[in-house]
């Protein structure tokens, strides 16, 4: 697990320069944050080893709210999304936010930060 | 000649509507502080308006008052940390405390000022929002008392909601283009006085507004 805190120094060193983005975001309305700091088992072989699991990007320790990011091609967001719905299935009681790319886009208009040319700013 | 609803989409609520949904909401509150008298305290720029059409329609004595923060990209926001530019002029200790917001989105915003307002122990504290948008919400255990509309996840402008600081004048709320918001920067920006016409803007879309 890799965890921080609101405003303190070394982020760990993110996948996604979307991630470090939103880490940035947490720590200016002073949130508290930890990055990846779970894997949830999705799927096993027939010797009980873990073939396919979820990592959720954030845990917000102080709101009990896991957040994944998803800012890929839409492929991939499918895919995470039958991956998300096998987490809800398998994890009840976990709560968890997605923000597609959409979401995130339009999360840093609203800061100002949306990236020059982007089309895809406003939901069709 | 420049059309002045050229970044305007479509309007979300028109100008009665948010007209008849604060009136709803002022009842409300003048229901709840009956033989009180509330301290409404609204965060520049965005909920001036509808904290000034609230307060003029409320039926029990209030005070008001500013907050103002700077907000996460802004050049004022370098320090990395949400910081307050202006704070309020009176105490609020054992008041009852309103929070007028123009729109609760994330969360994170109405948060941060809920937990700086609770540290200075007032008797009681309230949010009141006009807008509502809970797609996003991150601080999904927020407790909205007054909630006017629940909007969609769209981008909007007016009544006190800005693109760049523009558009906040216009007396209804609407959905700003796409294409404005990809170029960066507004291309027409109506006036007061042109928005005031929705024929120019085609019918308001009253299927979008969740009272």
């Amino acid at each position: 697990m890799r965890s921080r805190s609101p405003a303190g120094d070394g982020h760990p060193r993110f996948a996604h320069a979307s991630e470090a983005e939103f880490a940035r975001i947490l720590d200016f309305y002073g949130v508290r944050w930890e990055y990846e700091p779970r894997s949830f088992p999705l799927r096993w072989d027939a010797r009980g080893r873990a073939i396919e699991s979820f990592n959720p990007d954030f845990y917000l320790p102080d709101l009990n709210l896991y957040i994944e990011l998803t800012t890929l091609k839409q492929s991939l967001v499918t895919k995470k999304n039958r991956k998300l719905r096998r987490l809800r299935e398998l994890y009840p009681d976990i709560n968890v936010k997605i923000f597609y790319g959409r979401d995130y886009r339009q999360l840093l208009l609203k800061y100002g930060m949306a990236p020059a040319g982007d089309r895809q700013l406003a939901p069709r | 000649m420049t059309d002045p609803f050229a970044d305007i989409q479509e309007i979300l609520f028109t100008e009665e509507q948010i007209t008849g949904r604060v009136r709803e909401l002022a009842a409300a509150i003048s229901r709840d502080y009956a033989g009180r008298a509330p301290l409404l305290v609204s965060v520049l720029k965005g909920a001036v308006y509808f904290l000034t059409d609230l307060t003029r329609a409320l039926a029990v004595p209030v005070e008001i008052d500013f907050m103002a923060i700077t907000t996460y990209g802004s050049a004022k926001a370098q320090s990395g940390v949400v910081r307050l530019i202006k704070d309020l002029d009176v105490e609020i200790t054992g008041r009852d405390v309103v929070l007028v917001e123009d729109i609760i989105d994330t969360g994170l915003t109405a948060g941060y000022l809920l937990r700086l307002l609770q540290a200075r122990a007032p008797a009681s504290l309230r949010i009141c929002t006009l807008l509502d948008r809970p797609y996003r919400r991150i601080l999904e255990t927020l407790d909205i008392a007054y909630r006017g509309f629940e909007v969609p996840d769209r981008f909007l402008v007016g009544y006190g909601l800005d693109y760049r600081e523009r558009y906040r004048h216009l007396p209804f709320i609407g959905v700003l283009k796409n294409e404005v918001l990809a170029a960066g920067a507004p291309a027409a920006p109506p006036t007061a006085r042109d928005a005031a016409s929705p024929s120019a803007a085609g019918p308001p879309d009253a299927g979008a507004a969740e009272p």
